[in-house]
């Protein structure tokens, strides 16, 4: 992982990958006998996508890959201006993307309009999270695998279940055999009912944000039913499963080939999350992650989060970091608790090696109350996290002032901080020369903020003067540079990362 | 039936003179639910018929069920003493009314917390005895309780039917087992000899311990016989009652009294005690019971007792109960032993005043709680929290020391964890309602004074389990409470479904407001904990949770048992890791602190709020630390309190106070989940030994540091020989001794060790002692009653930690096998991180 904010050139090209593991989960490759760079990478689609869709003669194309992939960037590259050629471009520029500052199932639209991109083309695992400012092009790449072995597995693993209707998921590495699949499964249950919805290959940018738009058409309709979902062990699935907490979830694994039931983790996992949301409550100071550049309406949810957050009287930073981890975010030692906005991929953070929970925003919400309680239900999608606290009202807490919360971390209960600035709101129209009344110590109230509280209760406040104490010291040349890489401290990364 | 008004205990209430705090306290068993009824009988609240099998103080459905007390319930009497005993109370009073405010307690040993709470807010105790089984553990336990609660016990040896019906007893027998019981009681508590208590040993010649029967509604102190016979022999009462107990013989033929059991011709003499006191129950024992009817009416006669003609028709058992509740009524002999004896309010204040309050003695709260003024400033014990039928809303049960509490006026509401000054756990709110606890009922009373008993009505919200309530913005807080039991035994519960999961968080928080012991968390794997004094206690917390406080389906685990992770011997090397950047070094070992230590943590002896001086003192005169490096703990944790210390022992490092905040934050990560079971490190030292940092601020921040910091007390540990300590038991086993085969190969299966095995003298019940892991101890009840055919009945309070054989790395081993059970349940990877993930090279 990178240490700082972005990492050196050098560090991303020497920076070793597992690509075993790596294949495991989101990542495929293209491996030598398989199938050509041509079909692999979807040359021709991607290169009447670009014509069809954008209407220019001069181009600026960025071409983004996940690690995984970058291997096959240079031909790509040249496969894809060939491509382009022959439908009679002249004037294009073609840019390889690498080393997201975020999850690289994101579209980093930011890097691309570094180059003036006017489209993205991605590459690899895809969040499909909506873009704002540039149209996408998808490609998936292809994994392995027999469409009618997903029928025969799942049959037998829902032998005693028999379901009516299923809805099919697809991890997008797989989808490209999707009509194949659907046409297995027919085959085998004549009278089931199967849904759905082919992903898309091409994306066009939001341009505003629009809050009534919800890409219903996505989701099951149902309160319950059965979902049969294609594809390796990714955060899709955990996803898929936290957010139909009712569904049966069948996966089939295209590496092992074998069709399994994967909801019985789900409540696990609810139960998991909930003791998130229990730890987001304990806390009053907030720490609001940037973790995407990409997914549209991120802002709006970061406005909305502080304003929440604000009117609860918690204290509230926003930080990006760049990719997580747990040194840089200790760093941040008075925040109590993040909230993560990122895409739905990379927003469940597995936080034991953190020093602080790490939450998501619907998280966030369920712990303020801000939105309807917890049913079982459970959100990722920007669009719909804003759309929930919409409904919800957002109730002053006046009423119920200070009354102590019931910490379930501790056991025991807990004084709620107000680092809010109520106290402003009370005193405005009131005149400003109204007098502090002192207490019984003789000394005035003072105004408590989350910071002043937090250097109170540190045993290192800072540089000792020692005023008139010691000997006036002697000017001297300081170091050079900025800390990150000061000249004369070696600042070259040992061998054995861990 | 009620034969006083709410009026008239309130006018009681204004007289701190005439009021008695007191509960009773007991062994499981020994009949002191029973016993109350019989006293809240003389009150006049239970018909008279129904006293015996009625149970006023079970107020829940389950406590009827089970036949024992599961919370302690108070209820407030009214006794009119005889003019003639007014003289012999010892302390200041005024006329002959009087308000006995009781609470009836728990006698298993998982309610324990229940007396507890019942003690801390009464100045006496009503301590019941069997006549046949004796002491027991739990007698023993709640009296060493009251007793450094400064609380002054009275005893009434129960169940004397009991001896007199099954086991036939001769009197001197009876005589014998009196003496034996109280000479154990006395040994007690003489042990806990208080100067400012004075002598509280309890003695039959002067009325503090009384004889009875709570089942058949009938007791007895020497003073009613002495009552009865210093008219008759013209003597002094007082002397009478010294005449009636122990060496003291009467002659019938010379009418001489003495000391020696022979007269001059060397016929033996009859103790007066049997003479007098015995002779007559035991002539109306054996006439009712071999039904020699025409001998009944002259005894009944002679004894002034009337009989009505339904009455007269009864036979057997029942005749007897009526006719000894007549002769000797249970309610008027323990209500005037309690009168007497026992101190009020006003006595008992001015010296339980150092032990209940935390703050200076010459401050206006110290001040007001010693003179039990109803005009000073406020000060209120909350010892717990009573379910009122409206659901999720508790009553706050208390004591009033110190002025007058009523609705209206705001007070301070001061937390377990208030610090004078510190806004932290305070809370100013008003009261709306005072009520008069009454068993299972209410009565709304205006305002409540100095040295009442009192239900709150609207702040317990404020409040989790107990807490100081004041009107005085310098008072301290009152003392918390100490428990005898620790909640040892936990059960992972989870919802059937994920929507219900905001209902069980509701149900957690009420259950644990409901009980003064239970615990309640969350871990990280999302099960919620749910933490008791034994099975029992859980099984019980477990129904009212799912029940009443949840209302929800759940899924129990079977019981677990918290371990502590701790290590065996000093790290075999320094164990080093670096920080992300590898620009920072930390080195540290970790060696076991010794058990002593540990235990004084604990219990509060050495303390991490304490002056560095002080502290560092104690630990090098009391557990020969060195001083300098008992000066130089950073902290203690997990929770910045716990059993594990961060020793700085290095030498001149440059910017080290700059990482302190950073490693203390760190190690209260690292103790609070260790790295064999992520369960909490106990009785381990880290010696920080030395430490390279970055020179430059930004490299050495908490994001560094932090991280670091806890993968180096990982390594530590793992390298110093790892282990688990496993909480263990006391268990004491009572049962004939025909049954003790059967109790030992119970205890063998479950690796118990008995210690102790004792006879009590004068009967055929054996007492075994035996320390049982809590581990070994689900079930026990049930197998150890199958193999004893009922005739054992345990009780298990914790004790100690004791370390388990061998260490967490030795594969195969049992203290292995634990951990990966753990890890599993905890959804870990099964095997212990290996030293490389902490641990760096050089």
């Amino acid at each position: 992982m990178s240490a700082a904010f972005s990492s050196n050139a050098e560090a991303v090209i020497t920076r070793p990958l597992d690509l075993a593991e790596q294949e495991k989960r989101t990542g495929i490759q293209r491996k030598e006998s398989d199938l050509s760079i041509a079909e692999f990478y979807d040359i021709d689609r991607t290169s009447s996508e670009i014509q069809s869709r954008l209407l220019k003669r001069v181009i600026n194309i960025a071409l983004q890959f996940p690690d995984e992939m970058l291997r096959d960037s240079v031909s790509v590259y040249l496969s894809l201006g060939a491509a382009l050629r022959s439908k009679g471009y002249v004037d294009f520029n073609l840019f390889v993307l690498a080393d997201t500052s975020y999850g690289s199932c994101c579209v980093d639209e930011v890097a691309a309009q570094h180059v003036n991109a006017d489209a993205v083309v991605h590459y690899g695992h895809a969040c499909l999270s909506p873009t704002t400012r540039l149209p996408t092009i998808y490609v998936y790449g292809r994994r392995k695998f027999g469409p009618e072995r997903v029928a025969t597995s799942f049959a037998s693993a829902c032998a005693e279940l028999s379901p009516k209707s299923i809805t099919l998921r697809m991890d997008v590495s797989c989808c490209y055999a999707a009509d194949d699949i659907i046409k297995a499964l027919q085959l085998r249950f004549s009278d089931m009912h199967i849904s759905y919805s082919q992903l898309p290959g091409f994306q066009a940018a939001l341009e505003t944000w629009r809050s009534d738009e919800t890409q219903s058409s996505h989701e099951p309709s149902a309160e319950t039913g059965t979902i049969l979902f294609v594809g390796p062990e990714t955060l899709a699935l955990t996803n898929l499963m936290i957010t139909h907490g009712n569904y049966q979830v069948f996966r089939y694994d295209p590496a092992s080939d074998t069709c399994s039931l994967e909801s019985v983790r789900t409540n696990k996992l609810l139960m998991r999350r909930y003791t998130m949301v229990q730890r987001a409550r304990d806390a009053d100071v907030f720490g609001i992650l940037v973790g995407t550049l990409g997914v549209a309406s991120y802002l709006h949810l970061i406005k909305q989060l502080r304003q929440v957050l604000t009117q609860k009287g918690k204290k509230t930073y926003t930080i990006s970091v760049g990719k997580l981890n747990p040194a840089k975010l200790a760093n941040f030692a008075e925040i109590e608790c993040f909230i993560l906005v990122a895409c739905p991929e990379n927003s469940l953070i597995e936080s034991k090696e953190y020093f602080r929970p790490i939450v998501t925003p619907f998280e966030l919400q369920i712990a303020l109350g801000v939105t309807s309680t917890w049913d079982g239900r459970y959100l990722l999608d920007f669009d719909k996290v804003l759309k929930d606290t919409g409904n919800g009202s957002i109730q002053d807490g006046a009423d119920a002032e200070d009354e102590p919360e019931f910490s379930l971390i501790t056991g025991k209960y807990r004084r709620v901080k107000n680092y809010g600035d109520r106290l402003t709101e009370d005193t405005t129209g009131q005149e400003k020369s109204a007098l502090v009344s002192r207490n019984q110590q003789n000394t005035i109230a003072k105004m408590e903020t989350a910071a002043g509280e937090f250097l109170n209760n540190r045993s290192w406040q800072g540089l000792e003067q020692n005023l008139g104490m010691d000997e006036p010291a002697i000017l001297e040349k300081g170091r050079m540079g900025i800390a990150k890489g000061y000249r004369e401290v070696d600042h070259a990364p040992e061998n054995d990362v861990p | 039936m009620v034969n006083f008004t709410v009026d008239q205990i309130c006018a009681l209430q204004a007289k701190p003179t005439n009021i008695r705090n007191m509960s009773v306290i007991a062994h499981v068993d020994h009949g002191k639910s029973t016993l109350t009824d019989a006293l809240v009988t003389k009150a006049g609240i239970i018909a008279q018929a129904n006293a015996g099998n009625m149970r006023y103080t079970d107020t829940r459905d389950d406590e009827k069920e089970r036949g024992i007390t599961i919370k302690s319930t108070a209820i407030s009497m009214y006794f009119e003493i005889d003019k003639e005993e007014l003289s012999a109370i010892k302390q200041k009073t005024e006329g002959t009314e009087f308000l006995i405010n009781l609470i009836d307690s728990p006698g298993h040993v998982d309610f324990s917390s229940e007396v507890t709470a019942a003690l801390r807010v009464t100045d006496g105790a009503l301590v019941v005895v069997d006549c046949v089984e004796g002491v027991c553990v739990q007698t023993e336990t709640v009296l060493r309780q009251s007793l450094t609660e400064r609380i002054k016990p009275v005893v009434i040896i129960n169940k004397v039917d009991r001896a007199l019906l099954e086991l036939q007893v001769s009197k001197e027998d009876l005589f014998q087992s009196f003496s034996r019981t109280i000479e154990s009681v006395n040994v007690l508590v003489s042990t806990y000899h208080d100067v400012a208590l004075g002598d509280v040993q309890v003695y039959p010649d002067k009325g503090t311990v009384a004889f009875g029967s709570g089942l058949h509604g009938w007791a007895f102190t020497l003073r009613q016989f002495a009552t009865r016979y210093s008219k008759k022999f013209g003597v002094d009462k007082e002397k009478m009652m010294a005449k009636l107990w122990g060496d003291n013989f009467f002659n019938p033929a010379t009418k001489k009294w003495s000391t020696k059991p022979t007269d001059t011709d060397g016929k033996s003499l009859e103790r007066a005690f049997n003479m007098f006191v015995l002779d007559p129950i035991f002539k109306i024992f054996d006439a009712v019971m071999n039904f020699k009817k025409d001998s009944i009416a002259p005894m009944l006669e002679k004894l002034n007792v009337n009989l009505t003609s339904d009455e007269r028709d009864l036979e057997g058992k029942a005749l007897l109960k009526v006719v000894m509740r007549k002769f000797l009524p249970a309610g008027e002999a323990l209500l005037e032993m309690i009168v007497i004896n026992l101190p009020s309010p006003l006595t008992a204040q001015r010296y339980r005043v150092e032990t209940l309050y935390e703050g200076p003695m010459d401050d206006e709260s110290a001040i007001g709680i010693r003179d039990c003024d109803p005009k000073g400033p406020l000060v209120l014990y909350v010892s717990k929290m009573v379910p009122t039928s409206d659901k999720g809303r508790f009553y706050a049960f208390g004591r009033v020391f110190s002025g007058t509490v009523r609705s209206g006026p705001k007070i301070r509401i001061q937390g377990p964890n208030y610090i004078p000054g510190k806004k932290d756990d305070l809370f100013v709110k008003s009261i709306q309602r005072t009520v008069l606890m009454m068993g299972r009922y209410v009565e709304p009373i205006e305002e409540c004074p100095a040295g009442n008993i009192v239900g709150l009505v609207g702040i317990d919200q404020f409040l989790l389990k107990s807490g100081t309530l004041t009107s005085s913005e310098t008072a301290h807080n009152m003392r918390v409470m100490k428990f005898s039991v620790s909640p040892v035994v936990q059960v992972a519960v989870e919802v059937k479904n994920a929507a219900d999961l905001p209902k069980l968080v509701e149900g957690l928080k009420r259950l644990s407001k409901s009980d003064p012991c239970v615990q309640t968390w969350i871990n990280e794997t999302g099960e919620h904990i749910v933490a008791g004094a034994g099975e029992l206690h859980l099984e019980i917390c477990l129904k009212d949770l799912e029940e009443d406080h949840a209302g929800v389906p759940l899924k129990k685990s079977d019981p677990v048992v918290g371990y502590r992770e701790t290590v065996r011997a000093e790290s075999s090397m320094t164990a080093l890791s670096k920080s992300q950047n590898k620009h920072n070094r930390l080195y540290v070992k970790a060696l076991p602190i010794d058990e002593e230590v540990s235990l004084a943590i604990e219990s509060g002896k050495i303390g991490a709020r304490e002056d560095v001086k002080v502290r560092a003192r104690i630990l090098a005169d009391d557990f020969g630390w060195d001083v300098t490096d008992a000066r130089k703990i950073w902290t203690f944790g997990p929770d910045g309190t716990g059993p594990n210390l961060f020793v700085d022992v290095t030498k001149g490092v440059q910017y080290l106070n700059e990482i302190k905040d950073s490693c203390v934050a760190a190690f209260q990560w690292a103790t609070k989940e260790g790295v064999c079971a992520e369960e909490n490190m106990r009785g381990i030292r880290f010696n920080l030994l030395d430490v390279t940092l970055h020179a430059d601020a930004i490299h050495r921040g908490g994001g560094q540091l932090i991280p670091t910091c806890r993968r180096v007390c990982y390594a530590a540990c793992l390298l110093a020989s790892p282990a688990l300590q496993e909480p263990v038991y006391l268990v004491e086993i009572q049962c004939p001794e025909n049954a003790i085969g059967g109790i030992y190969s119970v205890l063998n299966k479950r690796r118990g060790q008995v210690f102790s095995e004792e006879q009590r003298p004068g009967t055929p019940m054996f007492t075994v002692k035996a320390y049982l892991p809590v581990m070994e101890s689900f079930g026990f009840t049930a197998d150890l009653r199958s193999h004893t055919q009922g005739q054992a009945f345990p009780q298990a309070v914790f004790d100690h930690w004791e370390l388990m054989p061998g260490s967490t790395l030795d594969a195969g081993s049992k203290v292995a096998d634990v951990v990966k059970g753990i890890r599993i349940r905890k959804g870990l990877k099964p095997d212990i991180p290996s030293l490389d993930t902490y641990y760096d090279k050089l």
